[in-house]
């Protein structure tokens, strides 16, 4: 049983404390967006944030974010037009799309980290996130856009 | 010939029960009635917390899922399993009964109020330091909680090692009663980073290595020396301490602070409480006052100019090789670590922790990185908010090492842990395989 | 005839037209098109067919009072946005307003005829039924449009949803509400029906933003895996040491049932046979459904092929090539024997790939179901018209009580064209009745995948003596996706032996040599241990690799330029010329790609030390079907660490006309980077009857760093619209096996090309 902030609404998961917060978002939430890939940490597919960093759901067990703060795809922006999904659509880059939601949530992290990556840095952090459709080019490019775009915002 | 020996033998094993006994006898101090919390101004109970944060009493005294101080938790040691006790005003099972004179002689002799001697896990030698006045805000804010009943647990240890009373060789053998006094040409603030280093916060019970009679080694060599801890490594506190960049007084207090530094990386497993339960309490002055204490056992810290070209050596030694498949460290390393490890220069980033730079990596004992990628950081641990799952589910045992023998040949210029896999096997004992 | 005509139903595609003819009608809220069963008679209305129901209501497209336009997508997506590009193709041909324009994907359903997503086929296959269907709908649109409007039909036009005539127009929206759509086409009618010139088109040949891509940036997209099902019950298979010879002895699950939510355990009982010695474990969650599975213990008995090797398996294929008996003659020009007798001389070289997985990124899955009496089958498939037999034996129903519920594929590559994984999760529900979901592990997906088949492969040329190609021979041995699927589906070779067409295409290939031979050979000891799969660009995924290898091979001992030998030998001349509709032009339009990439590689430049620029081509996947592709891959190689870095990949491709010229570039960069995947990243072995990597931990598929500059170009053309997923799969690793030749003067013939095949090939003295 462990309670949690999921995209900022309190839920309640009556699961064992080892179940990974990944099964536990999909099963018995009920939110699709987070995917399942490798199940080892690898892949990045079940990328998500906790406390607005990402890491892998997969291998998180669900009792060690009690209280914790934790979104995924379907929380990233309430209508879904964060920069980083609208420079995903300009992009056009997912194809089969299944990575796309662990990779924009890593690509998230990457442009708190380095706003305005560059290509090592891209290469390096999104690493972890496999892309099976070898969409890569795009992504890279997409995470340009909305570094970009997120440069050009005045700051808040 | 033969009877003569043997009651020669059976006498002098008498006297030495005998003698053993007057050694270790202490008188009981009379129980009085629970004095309760009006009967401490609430200054003096505040105090007490704080204090008996820093001395982590909490830490030791709450079993997993217990009530705070009703004791039951379990302290593995190589002689067997001790139990901490109850230390509730609870008048049956716990320290109700308890004046603040029979409190005094338990801090700091290891004598409890019935007269049976204490095993040394209770760092009495430490508490021993402790101030009179301190102590007794302790007992004040101790009395002001409310009562649990928790009767103790008895220790799983064997025989004769369980007999209370061969305490009282160690004792004789390892105790010095020595109540601290300030050093003199020591700075009030050094003094002020000794005396809570040395008595409540105890740091060298952790960090000091301990004899087969598990009394800490006292000599100058070895004192701070390291030591292993509950599967994990308690570094060196001193010169001998291998960081990749040499601690600064401001990197301690920033790490005992905050929980994490960037050039050293972020306190977890034993130390984790340390930093967030026991010294978060202390002011600001005191934490730093340690940080004073030890930069000074540490020696010189490393300069701007040194610290940079460490720093950018680390940083490069993690640019990931791109292309073909690498070794299968790099690639494990590539896929679930760099995402978030990696760092760009020219300085590393505090959420990034760099492992380059990271102390585990370079610590002799390759245990806290094991631990770390095998279990992860809590939420609790290490920096406020950040956590990172655990691999023990995810990575065989060979991988565990493959990526820990990488990590140490990769970032650091140090020799190769020896017995890795064993180390692994330990921490992690081999189970069905993973999905 | 073409691979897929072989393969569709009798007569598919083009020959659907003629035997059916579209009715179009005014139905329930809207405007339906369908095709009109062949045994309904056309003077009847077509009100009067839709009132009966006795019209066979496979809606190609509906339009309903507000104008919206749903057409229905056969296919499966899986990332190419197929149902943008099919859609593009029916909304240019009705001159429909885009942005009117939904797409719907359906479910299994025999009015739709063969439902296949593979071979790169799905526009090149839609592309005349669709536009005939948008041509249809657009004539029967002007000429109500035209009645309302009180004009004649040939005084109207139609573009962006609206029929118009001098200063006058009318909204399709509005023809609909206020017309009375009712028109039957006849076959005859169907063959005159004006199609659009291409200078005419709005849509095709135009970029546009798919329509699946924003859900896919949102988590809205769902995929197999994310089916529910009210009452479902979570399944984690246990999956048997071999794939086809184990045999349950016990289960012991004592351990199990210390997970909280365990609820059982069934072994199969498979009438189809498709999953001998499953196990199915049962839960109340995935997770508790994967730890229990973990505890449950089955012992099993095995057959031989428990302790089969990758190295059995080469063998194997040796043993089989050295039978010159042996295998399919696919080509088989007269006097082969005699050529190479003939022959001033001879060159031979063999080539290897290693068994590659799909690890396509969402593992395999089903839910199943019983609702009504209907078996329905929530998965993301490539083959529904396969598999659905399968799964109706298995159940022990008629093949009309099962469907398959379309979901979007977390991944295809052909992984999915192998509907198997359906099987066991329709068997639990059965066992179970309660609706089932099975979740595949990703070590589970591994170990049950259908993963691409080692090969082996010899080739040998004769010459004569001014060095002129005179002969050429080509076998290729590996085990047999569709002789262990659809065994039915193979035609015979010359010599009358059934081949896997999809296990040698490519090998017969448009380069004038003489005499050819192919031959074709099934490794039937690996068709036993495991089951081959259809893997991304299949057959010429290998065929290509030892055919362009061996061109540049060819070239060097010759002492030619590998790219003037190959244009020496893409002369056009006779088989060879190319065909219409799909194949004008012939080898010559392969002559052409490769100038072009020759051209903006720089080939023939000076490059630094120890980098070299590697070329090679291919028609893609069918000689019906060709997409002519070519690459030259830059590479430096590292002589010390034997690191291969690929520094630039340059493709050209002529796939005819282009419908969807963005989603074709993402086709290709996708192709191009697996194809440099399985050259230098990816590749397992198969061990003890399994492959021996399951996970990430040891399979490395190209990651984001590993990606080189991509330098991609189309070829401007209104030819035939061909198939663009798999193609430029096959051209990267024999470019870079090219590459690695010129860089450094080392050949390797075996894929993957690992640091440690080129540093010993670099080690390896020098021969004469
Ligand atoms: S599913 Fe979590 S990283 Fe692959
Ligand atoms: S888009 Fe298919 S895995 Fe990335």
């Amino acid at each position: 049983m462990s309670q949690f902030q999921l995209n900022g609404l309190p839920v309640q998961v009556d699961v064992d404390d080892d179940t990974p917060l990944l099964w536990a978002i999909r099963d018995t939430v009920g939110l699709k967006g987070t995917k399942f890939g490798c199940g080892i940490g690898m892949c990045g597919a079940c990328t998500v944030h906790l406390n607005g960093r990402a890491i892998r759901s997969c291998i998180t067990p669900v009792g060690a974010v009690a209280g914790q703060a934790v979104t995924t795809i379907e929380g990233l922006d309430p209508a879904g037009q964060h920069p980083l999904q609208v420079a995903w659509v300009a992009a056009q880059a997912p194809q089969c799309g299944y990575c796309q939601p662990g990779q924009i949530m890593q690509a998230a992290t990457l442009l708190e980290d380095y706003p305005n990556p560059t290509d090592a840095e891209i290469n390096a952090v999104m690493a972890g996130s496999l892309c099976r459709c070898m969409a890569y080019a795009r992504i890279r490019k997409a995470i340009k856009l909305a570094a970009a775009q997120m440069q050009g915002e005045p700051q808040a | 010939m033969f009877k003569r020996l043997v009651l020669g033998s059976l006498g002098l094993a008498v006297i030495a029960v005998l003698g053993l006994w007057i050694l270790a006898y202490r008188p009981a101090i009379d129980t009085i009635a629970a004095p309760g919390a009006g009967s401490f101004l609430p200054e003096r109970i505040a105090q007490g917390e704080v204090l008996a944060a820093a001395g982590y009493c909490a830490t030791c005294h709450t079993a997993a899922g217990g009530a705070p101080y009703a004791g039951g938790y379990p302290m593995e040691t190589e002689f067997g399993t001790l139990y901490s006790t109850n230390i509730t005003p609870d008048a049956d099972t716990g320290i109700g009964q308890w004046s603040e004179a029979a409190f005094l002689r338990a801090m700091q002799q290891g004598v409890s109020r019935d007269g049976s001697h204490h095993f040394p896990a209770f760092p009495y030698q430490h508490f021993n330091q402790v101030s009179d006045e301190d102590i007794g805000a302790i007992y004040a804010y101790l009395m002001s909680l409310p009562p649990v009943n928790a009767p103790a647990k008895a220790p799983d240890i064997a025989f004769p090692l369980n007999l209370r009373m061969l305490q009282a060789g160690w004792k004789l053998l390892y105790f010095r009663d020595d109540a601290y006094g300030p050093v003199t040409g020591g700075s009030p603030e050094w003094n002020r980073g000794a005396y809570l280093a040395e008595g409540l916060a105890h740091c060298s019970a952790c960090h000091s290595p301990r004899n087969g009679l598990g009394a800490e080694l006292t000599g100058e060599a070895e004192r701070y020396a390291g030591a292993a801890i509950d599967g994990w490594y308690a570094p060196p506190l001193k010169a001998a301490n291998t960081a990749a960049v040499a601690w600064s007084q401001d990197e301690l207090f920033a790490y005992l602070r905050n929980g994490g530094t960037a050039l050293h990386g972020v306190a977890v497993g034993p130390m984790s409480p340390v930093v967030h339960a026991g010294l978060a309490r202390l002011p600001e002055a005191d934490v730093r006052a340690i940080a004073v204490y030890f930069a000074d056992r540490f020696g010189p810290a490393a300069d701007t100019a040194t610290t940079a070209a460490i720093v950018a050596r680390a940083l490069a030694s993690g640019t990931p090789v791109i292309g073909q498949p690498s070794p299968a460290g790099e690639q494990l390393y590539a896929a679930a670590c760099g995402s978030c490890h990696f760092n760009s220069g020219p300085v590393p980033a505090l959420l990034r922790v760099d492992l380059g730079l990271n102390s585990a990596l370079s610590a002799s004992d390759p245990s806290n990185l094991l631990q770390v990628i095998l279990h992860g950081v809590g939420v609790e641990e290490g920096l406020p908010d950040v956590m990172m799952p655990g691999f023990a589910h995810a990575f065989s045992n060979d991988q565990v090492v493959t990526l820990a023998a990488w990590l140490r040949s990769q970032r650091t210029s140090l020799a190769p842990w020896p017995d890795l896999a064993a180390r692994v096997d330990a921490l992690n004992p081999p189970s069905p395989p993973a999905p | 005839m073409s691979l897929f005509r072989k393969l569709g139903e009798p007569g598919a595609a083009p020959a659907t037209l003629t035997r059916r003819s579209f009715l179009i009608a005014a139905a329930g809220t809207g405007f339906v098109m369908a095709f009109a069963n062949a045994s309904v008679l056309l003077p009847e209305s077509a009100d009067a067919l839709v009132a009966t129901k006795s019209y066979d209501p496979n809606l190609w497209f509906r339009i309903d009072q507000q104008g919206l336009i749903t057409v229905h997508v056969i296919r499966a997506e899986m990332g190419q946005h197929v149902g943008t590009a099919l859609a593009r193709i029916l909304a240019d041909e009705l001159e429909a307003d885009w942005s009117s324009v939904r797409i719907e994907h359906v479910d299994s359903d025999p009015k739709w005829g063969m439902m296949v997503t593979g071979g790169s086929w799905s526009v090149w296959q839609s592309f005349p039924l669709l536009s005939k269907a948008g041509a249809a709908g657009r004539i029967a649109l002007i000429e109500e449009g035209a009645r309302l409007l009180g004009v004649s039909p040939s005084a109207c036009t139609a573009r962006d949803s609206t029929v118009s005539a001098g200063g006058r127009s009318i909204s399709y929206a509005q023809i609909v509400q206020r017309g009375n759509l009712s028109r039957q086409f006849s076959a005859d009618e169907l063959d005159a029906l004006p199609t659009k010139p291409a200078s005419e088109r709005r849509l095709v040949g135009v970029d546009t933003q798919a329509i699946d891509i924003p859900g896919k940036t949102n988590g809205q997209a769902l995929y197999g895996i994310d089916a529910h099902l009210e009452g479902m019950v979570y399944a984690r298979p246990k999956i048997p040491p071999t794939r086809n010879g184990s045999t349950v002895v016990s289960v012991d699950d004592a351990a199990a049932k210390a997970v909280a939510g365990y609820r059982g355990h069934v072994v199969l009982e498979d009438p189809s046979d498709t999953v001998p010695g499953w196990v199915m474990v049962f839960a109340d969650s995935t997770a508790a459904a994967i730890k229990a599975a973990d505890l449950v213990e089955v012992k099993w008995t095995n057959d031989d092929t428990a302790s089969v090797s990758e190295k059995d398996l080469l063998d194997h294929s040796a043993r089989l090539i050295a039978d010159p008996a042996a295998g399919s003659t696919v080509v088989d020009d007269a006097g082969v024997d005699a050529a190479f007798a003939a022959a001033a001389t001879t060159f031979e070289a063999e080539y290897t790939t290693a068994s590659v997985l799909h690890f396509q990124l969402e593992p395999v899955n089903a839910t199943a179901q019983l609702k009504d009496g209907m078996w329905e089958i929530h998965t993301g498939n490539q083959w529904q018209s396969l598999i659905l037999p399968t799964l109706a034996k298995a159940l022990g129903v008629g093949e009309d009580k099962v469907v398959m519920r379309t979901y979007l594929l977390g991944g295809g590559f052909g992984r999915r064209l192998n509907g198997d994984y359906a099987v066991p999760a329709a068997l639990a529900a059965k066992a179970l009745g309660k609706p089932v979901k099975m979740t595949c592990t990703r070590a589970d997906d591994a170990r049950f995948d259908s993963f691409r088949s080692p090969s082996l492969q010899r080739l040998r040329m004769g010459f004569d003596a001014d060095g002129r190609v005179v002969a050429m021979q080509h076998d290729a041995c590996a085990g047999w996706p569709t002789k262990v699927m659809v065994p039915a589906f193979m035609p015979k070779g010359k010599n009358g032996e059934p081949y896997d067409p999809f296990a040698i295409a490519g090998a017969d290939h448009w380069y004038t040599v003489g005499a050819h031979r192919v031959r074709a050979l099934s490794n039937d000891l690996a068709n036993r241990s495991f089951r081959p799969g259809w893997l991304r660009s299949v057959g010429p995924g290998w065929t290509n690799w030892a055919l362009e290898s061996f061109m540049d091979e060819a070239a060097h001992k010759r002492g030619v330029d590998p790219l003037a030998f190959r244009l020496g030998l893409l002369d056009g001349a006779g088989a060879n010329a190319g065909s219409a509709p799909n194949a004008v032009g012939g080898a010559l339009r392969q002559a052409a790609v490769l100038r072009r990439v020759a051209e903006i590689s720089g080939w023939g430049s000076t490059l630094p030390p120890d980098t070299g620029l590697g070329i090679a081509s291919s028609f893609g996947q069918e000689r019906d079907m060709p997409t002519w592709v070519t690459c030259v891959a830059r590479v430096r190689v590292n002589r010390d660490t034997g690191l291969v870095t690929t520094e630039k990949l340059f493709l050209v491709t002529d796939a005819g006309t282009v419908v969807h010229p963005d989603g074709a570039l993402a086709q290709t960069e996708g192709a191009a980077l697996w194809g440099l995947s399985m050259a230098l990243h990816e590749g397992t072995q198969f061990e003890n009857g399994q492959v021996r990597d399951t996970n990430l931990g040891t399979y490395t598929p190209l990651r984001m760093g590993d990606v080189p500059d991509l330098q991609i170009e189309f070829i401007a053309s209104t030819e035939a619209a061909v198939g663009l997923g798999e193609p430029s799969t096959t051209v990267v690793a024999p470019a870079i096996a090219n590459a690695i030749f010129n860089a450094v003067g080392v050949r390797l013939r075996h894929l993957p090309m690992r640091p440690a095949d080129v540093l010993a090939a670099l080690r390896k003295p020098a021969k004469a």
